[in-house]
């Protein structure tokens, strides 16, 4: 029998089944939606932080020293304050180098605002006013370096019993003793600018380095100016901390230099979602499982059903083969439907998910969609091959005096 | 190879034994030719062996000893498949509850048989429809089974047995389920088809059934009683074994 032929008579016993064809689908569906609503969900996320990143950051290479040997913990795991500005400075002046800034973390003992003290160690971020200057502000602007200025997250606006605004004056002591700082702008959000910040979203108060007086700094980030550069950018500064940079002279020992670019900080990123994938995909494969013996039990079912039919095609010359086919093809058919409509309701809740966890970007699996195209195929074809084998074997003498 | 001189159907000391328990012999050599273009009918008792023969000449079974051809092709010693391709291409099946397929129409179930040997769409489609005609069906080509009168069923399922201008068509009890008036038009659809040049073996318990055949075959406990002629003469069984010569009907 032609294929076409047995796709065309199994769609109609299909469609002649209809809601027990679709209940029989669940299984698959359910299974197929769960993988692709969170491969949706992954690979939007990481669109979304590409985007964040790609288009300011992708240039950028993240620097810090860190215990050689050691590719976990993220960026900044184990820094130590040890880049002087003699060192920003002669990184800034490599020719591949397009811009290079310091940042750090500069250790406070508390913060003041009209006579109220609040202790934060880590709230002050020195570096470049660049860091800031692209953000969204809610109010006021960058700051000016060596102008005593500041800028504040919304939160860190927040942490006094009164809200600090734009043009209020700050004090913040640190080892060097107080500090006052202008406020000039608040951020419009908490996020974190990039990942020196680790995606903390803790309050933060930036400044220049030169109105605190910091001299060493935790991170450099090195902008190549171009993606493409990215990789020379690397290699030169990696040269020039190696042979000339008055760090390297303070390296604590087993301690090497650390460069990351945006797009290696978004592959470790990556392989957490791969991670979280992984483990979906064996809660998915479970209901597929579970799915697989709904169909084997359905088609069980609608063999002993037609058993007379089979009978009477057995009877007009239909081969074992021939019946064989039909029935494979239906339970394929089966899970097919089953793989579509999950990858549909899949894309569809993964959708939702996005809009309501606020992911800017929406980025359907192709991939994944593909695969699970095939295990619906598969799971009707392992579904299906002992009842279409029982179905082929029937012994049409009996099967046409069955009622 | 089929000859001019093969009958449709030849039988050869056919034995069939069930083993249920202890054997139970349905068959106990029976040996019978079938002409070309002869009508013939097998009347018998339940148990006499008239399903067994039907079978076995249906290509659905194999016989536990014995020789049998359909259109001077032996069916008896070779592989499932090509009994099946045999009983595809040479047999006619016409059941007493008319076994079409629900799910078809009246002339997809026509064309059914042609499915399986892959013929194009277009043409079951010809062949399918030529046939409705030729049984009356033309205007209900497009009807469900459950659309259509008893003795439309059956002429539907008349029409499919001839899909592939089998070598013999067979009838078992074709008019058990239908009301005598009907029944009797179906067996005048067989009379045209006999007339046409078909080979028709029919099987019942009615004697006004059978007897529209050329010749009954009386089938008891296993073997042939007798063979009598519908215009009257009779030929009695051969000897004390109840083994039968071949028998060819007078023209």
């Amino acid at each position: 029998m032609k294929p076409v032929q047995s796709l065309r008579m199994s769609w109609r016993a299909i469609r002649g089944h209809r809601l027990r064809s679709t209940l029989t689908t669940l299984g698959v569906i359910i299974g197929v939606a769960a993988v692709i609503t969170f491969v949706t969900l992954g690979a939007s996320l990481q669109e979304d932080i590409l985007v964040e990143v790609g288009s300011e950051e992708a240039s950028n290479i993240y620097v810090w020293v860190g215990p050689e040997d050691t590719n976990q913990g993220g960026p900044g795991f184990g820094a130590e304050p040890v880049f002087t500005s003699a060192d920003v400075a002669g990184i800034d002046d490599l020719d591949s180098v397009e811009n290079a800034i310091p940042y750090t973390i500069w250790l406070t003992e508390n913060v003041q605002y009209r006579d109220q003290s609040v202790t934060r160690q880590e709230a002050l971020r020195v570096t470049d006013p660049s860091y800031v200057a692209d953000e969204e502000f809610a109010d006021g602007g960058p700051y000016d370096p060596g102008e005593n200025e500041a800028v504040l997250t919304p939160s860190a606006a927040a942490m006094f019993a009164t809200n600090v605004t734009v043009g209020d004056t700050i004090t913040v002591t640190t080892v060097g003793g107080p500090v006052d700082l202008e406020v000039v702008g608040i951020l419009a959000t908490d996020d974190s600018l990039s990942p020196t910040e680790s995606f903390s979203t803790s309050p933060r108060i930036y400044t220049s380095p030169e109105d605190v007086g910091a001299s060493r700094f935790l991170f450099l980030i090195v902008d190549a100016g171009d993606p493409t550069a990215v990789d020379r950018a690397r290699e030169d500064t990696l040269a020039y901390l190696n042979d000339e940079s008055e760090a390297s002279g303070s390296l604590p020992s087993n301690y090497g230099f650390q460069l990351q670019t945006a797009e290696e900080l978004l592959g470790q990123l990556e392989e957490i979602l791969d991670l979280l994938t992984g483990f979906v995909s064996g809660i998915a494969l479970i209901s597929l499982v579970v799915g697989a013996i709904g169909i084997a039990n359905i088609m069980l079912v609608s063999v002993t059903e037609r058993t007379r039919e089979i009978g009477i095609m057995k009877a007009v010359g239909a081969q074992n083969r021939d019946v064989l086919q039909l029935f494979l093809t239906e339970a394929v058919i089966l899970g097919l439907i089953g793989a579509i409509l999950g990858t549909g309701l899949g894309a569809v809740v993964g959708y939702a998910a996005i809009e309501f966890i606020g992911i800017d970007a929406y980025v359907f699996p192709t991939f994944w969609a593909g695969i699970a195209i095939l295990v619906g195929i598969l799971v009707g074809v392992v579904a299906g091959l002992y009842p279409a084998w029982d179905a082929a074997r029937t012994d049409p003498i009996d099967a046409l005096r069955y009622e | 190879m089929p000859t001019a001189q093969s009958p449709a159907v030849a039988l050869e000391e056919v034995r069939r034994t069930y083993r249920v328990g202890r054997p139970v012999e349905a068959l106990a050599g029976v040996s019978l030719a079938l002409p070309r273009g002869s009508y013939t009918a097998v009347m018998g008792p339940s148990g006499s062996g008239k399903s067994t023969l039907m079978n076995l000449v249906g290509c659905l079974d194999s016989p536990t000893e014995g020789r049998i051809e359909i259109d001077g092709r032996p069916v008896t010693g070779i592989e499932d498949r090509a009994r099946t391709r045999i009983r595809g291409e040479s047999i006619g099946f016409v059941f007493q509850t008319f076994n079409l397929m629900p799910r078809l129409t009246a002339i997809e179930n026509v064309a059914l048989p042609l499915v399986f040997r892959d013929v194009s769409r277009a043409d079951r489609r010809d062949r399918a429809r030529d046939l409705l005609d030729r049984v009356g069906l033309g205007d209900r080509a497009d009807h469900h089974p459950n659309e259509l009168s008893g003795g439309q069923r059956q002429r539907v399922a008349i029409a499919r047995a001839l899909a592939n201008d089998p070598a013999i068509l067979l009838a078992d009890e074709p008019t058990g389920n239908l009301d005598s008036e009907t029944g009797a038009r179906i067996l005048d659809l067989f009379d045209e088809i006999h007339a046409a040049g078909n080979t028709v073996l029919v099987v019942s318990h009615e004697r006004h059934v059978a007897e529209r055949a050329e010749r009954i075959v009386h089938l008891l406990d296993g073997t042939i009683e007798r063979i009598e002629a519908v215009d009257g003469d009779e030929t009695e069984a051969g000897g004390d074994d109840g083994r039968t010569e071949p028998v060819e009907v007078e023209e």
